[in-house]
């Protein structure tokens, strides 16, 4: 097609797309539309556990408290203030500023509600174990604060409770029941308010321009539309075609189609997703020279530099900078030497080779299938005789985590606070998707999870994840860049979470 | 011309084969050598193939295809591995599935097709009942649960497809079967006192060929596509087996900044589908007496 | 036909039992479990204990089969473990959704291929022929995942003249009444949503449909290749009739059959195989509903949706068989 008739297509289609736009543009709003790969399915903001949903659900009830990543710490929102009374006792203070969407305050009952009513006792509700493992009473102490009371001294509470707890209001529940309250009358204390959600095609958040959030950030865009995209080149053409102005998960190889565009960019994220090899210690993972022979055999730096255009950083432990606990110095540190993976496994009783087969998830992360591929050939080079297999998610999900799984590729979101995700993996008991028992790490981790001090509280992770590392029941890979597809009219910060709060967003009018 | 009715079709196929070699157009000629050739290359692969289809070279990936008598004549894919040798090792296992498919599902749905509309009454009802259970089952949930109870290979996949595909055989073929069996030389066979096994046999299924045939090309392709489709859903053959299918699965994000991964396997699977039908074809005009009288201009 | 009618009608009762059942064992069979699919991340084995006492998944599976049924056999088939509401309501916002796309990928299919493979059949190795050959197998040697990306790259990338996902776009369409959005914003004299509505449904029904059309221009045209040799049709043609009337009046009345099946046999693989195209386009359907559920292993949803098709295709072969009777007479049940 050459130049010509493609303006005269552009002019034409401009104004058909006018014609059927008027309706729409009259009254001057902003929209932003968001290319994702998921939106939440539910109208019931406690029926689903996935993280793009307590982001989502948050801009809605208004965030309880949320992660600075500027400032490495956890920072008030619904909940001003808190303070630890006794190891198992949380006072929070609420803020007076936030009022649901028909005028009326955000009080420490609806908190209460919210936390043992829907979230715990609920029989639908599927976040227990995600946003209160370990609360076993929550209770109103004046009308703007609440007492949580633990089972145990729980050090990383906030973590839980920030950017997940969703509080919606007892009021409405009261009176129109958990299915009509949740579909008719949602009532939530945040910036935005749910205005239309059609389960697999997108979801529709409308500002709140009274919001003391909102007020803050007048930019912010009236209107925000999460439109469900899950093919990688969907989103790009999506991008192009100025559909979406944000588009989630772009591939690394495709980042030049969206920078070849003047009024695009592409911005990186450092996840705070952990990529990791898991080795259950069953023959052959069961001796530790087979574990660390992996890790030894596989080059992070190639995998990095080739297949994801450099668009990941190193894991040399469970962490990397930005996340809580992450040692700069942690020892040892087990680099891609595929001669010494020889020896281990040599060592090991192995000389002439085992059988391994790793199994990895297909388009569930950032070129799981291909990185994966790569690995084989590394494995192979350092004595293992590994296959590659890529069951169907469900399948895979289900028994990781029935741990009949013996060697896998996973990632492990949310990493923040690596409390959780140590204790699912690591810890004697907790899960069997390892099953991995080791008495001095399961001792490190109960002092951590109970330790209030920071710095002591540091201290104790990185002597457990100097265990883990030497040890090597997992090899951690890597954290991915996330890149963002970002139209210039957005100005927006991308969260290592891939959580999207639109109340940061700023249009450009 | 009412002798011809009362014959059936594989009497005569003898004596016309001798009259239609010379005509046996260039269709069967182009497409016989099409399936010819990739079936040499499926069964020689290994020999053919100029690297090892699964080697990497992760300095070497996204090359462009370089031509003929380079060493990537039709480029590196995103794992630096020889498109041309996977696109050689693809066909041996493409055309293994899809000829297991069709000749097992042809075999299973002509025999119960023809048996049920010659039949009727509680044969043709029994049958059509398990056909409308089988194919009620949306054809890749029934994949997605085949392969993930027994797990990923080769012969599982193939049991996948043809658990559904001898259906639109069976159907078609019933159909047909219904409106045969009131035909006068099916008529004639019996009062010459044929066995029903015999006029299934030896009449029925004859003058079934041709629309098998066109299902059978068609099934052919389409159960290349179905393990595409299945390598989508993230259900397909183990990566070390090169297919069409997964390749261009797997290319799919590459669409835009690669299109010679896409490409070669995609063009693999047309000239594939187009072979299988032309040839297809050709039997067909050969196997149906009455085609040739319209060529020849009655 | 009418006591034939009431022998069909009975004999679907055994066919949704077996159905049921083969769903019922299929699903539980598969790897997989719906708690710790649908509980999160950090979910417990205390929580999917509940979980698995409140779905009832801790009782034996013949007593959940024989409870499903007993519900079924009352027009409930129970609740959605992931979505919480009942699986008919649930499957009911997604029906015409997958309906209103399959319904136009046989409108395009349809128009193209019959006249296409009548004319092809016709004229066997004219140009038009292999023309039409060609591009039917180009049809049919393409996976749907595939056109989809292509189309949204061709239609919605370079050209840039359709939306690359969805069914409309948010704010122009008015309030739903029956679902179908053609059918509500036409009622609504809402052009706009009107147009947007057919901008949304053209890529994925192209996508849909395209197998189809190869598959309907290949039949007709060897249906017609056949009947064009009957004596009948000789006959016409020694009657002197033109070769117009010959094709369509004789020949494509009498090359239905085949051509009916296949219809019949697509309408269901349309219904059911929308899968991926929905799952790619963000079409809120019936398939990407199933396919939600079967990564959830919702037992519940998954059995609905199937049970579901499979009704609709009992009812769909029940036509088709009917409509054998009226084209060629000489079929008797």
């Amino acid at each position: 097609m050459n130049r010509r008739h493609r303006q005269t297509l552009v002019v034409s289609l401009a104004a058909l797309i006018m014609f059927v736009g008027t309706r729409v543009e009259t009254n001057a709003q902003t929209r932003v539309s968001v290319g994702v790969t998921e939106t939440i399915e539910t109208h019931n903001p406690y029926g689903d556990s996935v993280s793009l949903l307590y982001g989502i659900w948050s801009e809605v009830t208004g965030p309880f408290c949320t992660y600075s990543y500027g400032k490495g710490d956890f920072e008030g929102r619904l909940a001003e203030r808190w303070k630890v009374e006794n190891p198992t006792t949380w006072i929070f203070s609420l803020s007076k500023n936030y009022k649901f969407n028909d005028g009326s305050p955000v009080t420490a009952e609806d908190v209460v509600h919210s936390i043992m009513t829907r979230v715990i006792k609920d029989p639908q509700s599927k976040q227990k174990a995600s946003v209160a493992p370990s609360i076993v009473n929550a209770e109103a102490v004046d009308k703007f604060t609440v007492r949580v009371i633990t089972d145990k001294p729980t050090a990383p509470l906030l973590s839980f409770l920030c950017d997940r707890l969703i509080v919606t209001s007892k009021a409405a529940f009261d009176k129109y029941g958990r299915a009509a309250a949740d579909k008719e009358h949602m009532m939530g204390g945040g910036p935005y308010r749910l205005k239309e959600l059609i389960p697999g095609q997108r979801l529709v958040i409308a500002k709140r321009p009274d919001h003391p959030a909102a007020k803050k950030n007048p930019r912010a865009p009236d209107e925000v539309v999460y439109r469900v995209m899950r093919e990688t080149e969907q989103r790009v053409t999506a991008l192009l075609n100025d559909e979406v102005q944000i588009a989630q998960f772009i591939p690394p190889h495709l980042r030049q189609r969206v920078e070849k565009s003047r009024n695009l960019k592409i911005t990186p994220v450092d996840s705070v997703e952990i990529m990791f090899l898991a080795m259950q210690p069953k023959p052959p993972f069961d001796k530790k020279e087979v574990r660390q022979a992996v890790c030894h055999a596989i080059n992070r730096d190639q995998i990095i530099a080739t297949l994801l255009e450099g668009f990941a950083s190193r894991l040399d432990g469970p962490l990397g900078p930005g996340q809580y606990g992450y040692d700069a110095n942690l020892k040892p540190k087990l680099n891609y030497d595929p001669e010494r993976a020889k020896k281990l496994l040599a060592q090991a009783g192995f000389p002439g080779g085992v059988d391994v087969e790793l199994q990895t998830p297909v388009g569930r992360y950032t070129l799981d299938k291909q990185l994966t591929e790569a690995m084989i050939p590394m494995l192979n080079a350092a004595g293992f005789r590994a296959r590659l297999l890529t069951p169907e998610w469900a399948t895979l999900w289900a028994s990781v985590q029935k741990g009949t799984i013996p060697f896998y590729y996973m990632g492990r979101g949310s990493v923040q606070d690596p409390s959780a995700a140590l204790h699912q993996y690591f810890h004697t008991g907790e899960t069997p998707r390892i099953g991995y028992s080791n008495p001095k790490l399961d001792e490190l981790l109960d002092k951590e999870q109970q330790e209030f001090d920071p710095k002591k509280r540091r201290q104790y992770l990185s002597q457990a994840m100097s265990i883990l590392t030497d040890d090597a029941p997992a090899c951690f890979m890597w954290r991915h860049k996330l890149l963002w597809g970002l139209n210039n009219r957005v100005e927006y910060q991308p969260l290592p979470d891939a959580r999207i709060y639109a109340i940061d967003m700023k249009v450009r009018r | 011309m009412q002798s011809l009715t009362l014959e059936s079709a594989t009497e005569r196929n003898a004596g016309r084969l001798a009259r239609l070699v010379p005509r046996l157009h260039v269709k069967a000629f182009t497409g016989g050598t099409i399936v010819a050739i990739f079936v040499l290359v499926g069964i020689l692969g290994p020999l053919l193939a100029p690297h090892d289809p699964n080697k990497q070279q992760l300095t070497a990936m996204m090359k462009p295809p370089q031509g003929v008598g380079a060493v990537h004549a039709l480029g590196t894919d995103n794992l630096g591995r020889d498109i041309l040798s996977r696109v050689i090792h693809g066909s041996r296992v493409s055309l293994l599935v899809a000829f297991a498919v069709v000749f097992v599902s042809g075999f299973i749905g002509i025999t119960l097709g023809a048996v049920s509309g010659y039949f009727g009454g509680k044969v043709d009802f029994t049958i059509q009942k398990l056909v409308e259970v089988v194919w009620a089952f949306p054809p890749l949930l029934l994949g997605i649960t085949i392969m993930a109870f027994l797990g990923q290979g080769l012969f599982n996949l193939i049991l996948a497809l043809v658990s559904q595909r001898w259906i639109p055989y069976c159907r078609v073929v019933r159909g047909q079967t219904l409106s045969l069996r009131e035909r006068d030389f099916i008529l004639a066979a019996r009062c010459l006192g044929a066995g029903k096994r015999q006029i299934i046999w030896r009449h029925i299924i004859p003058n079934l060929i041709q629309t098998s045939l066109v299902i059978g090309t068609f099934a052919m392709a389409s159960s290349i596509i179905a393990e595409a489709s299945l390598s989508f859903l993230g259900v397909g053959v183990p990566p070390e087996i090169p297919t069409w299918g997964t390749m261009l699965a797997d290319a799919r994000i590459y669409i835009s900044t690669a299109w010679w991964l896409p490409l070669f396997p995609g063009l693999c699977i047309f000239v594939t589908v187009l072979g299988i039908n032309l040839l297809g074809d050709a039997l067909r005009d050969l196997l149906d007496p009455r085609l040739k009288r319209t060529a020849s201009g009655i | 036909m009418s006591a034939y009618l009431i022998r069909r009608l009975a004999g679907t009762v055994p066919v949704l039992l077996l159905i049921s059942l083969l769903v019922f064992l299929l699903i539980h069979a598969a790897p997989g479990d719906p708690t710790l699919l649908l509980l999160g991340e950090e979910t417990n084995a205390a929580e999917v204990a509940r979980a698995k006492e409140r779905w009832g998944l801790d009782r034996p599976l013949y007593v959940q089969y024989l409870k499903f049924l007993a519900a079924a056999a009352a027009g409930d088939f129970g609740k959605s473990f992931k979505y919480a509401e009942p699986v008919i309501g649930v499957i009911k916002t997604r029906l015409p959704a997958t309906i209103e796309l399959a319904i136009f990928s046989i409108i395009i299919a349809t128009l193209l291929a019959i006249p296409l493979g009548v004319w092809a059949g016709s004229r066997p190795n004219s140009w038009i022929d292999n023309l039409g050959t060609t591009c039917g197998l180009f049809g049919i040697s393409m996976p749907s995942f595939w056109l989809a990306i292509m189309l949204i790259l061709l239609l919605a990338g370079a050209l840039n003249i359709l939306p690359t996902s969805g069914r409309s776009t948010y704010g122009v369409a008015g309030p739903e009444r029956t679902g179908f959005y053609l059918f509500d914003s036409l009622m609504q004299k809402n052009w706009p949503a009107v147009w947007d509505m057919l901008t949304h449904v053209f890529m994925p029904a192209l996508a849909l449909g395209v197998n189809m059309l190869g598959i309907l221009m290949r039949v007709t045209r060897s249906a017609v290749l056949e009947v064009m040799n009957e004596e009948y049709v000789v006959t016409a043609r020694a009657k002197g009739l033109a070769e117009k009337n010959v094709v369509w009046r004789h020949v494509a009345s009498n090359a239905l059959i085949p051509v009916i099946t296949v219809v019949g046999l697509e309408l269901g693989t349309l219904l059911s195989g929308s899968i991926i195209v929905e799952t790619v386009f963000a079409w809120p359907g019936s398939g990407s509903l199933l396919i939600t559920a079967l990564n959830a292993r919702d037992y519940p949803l998954v059995t609905g949706v199937v049970m579901t098709y499979t009704m609709a295709f009992v009812a769909i072969n029940l036509i088709i068989d009917g409509l054998y009777a009226i084209v060629d007479p000489r079929i008797r049940y």
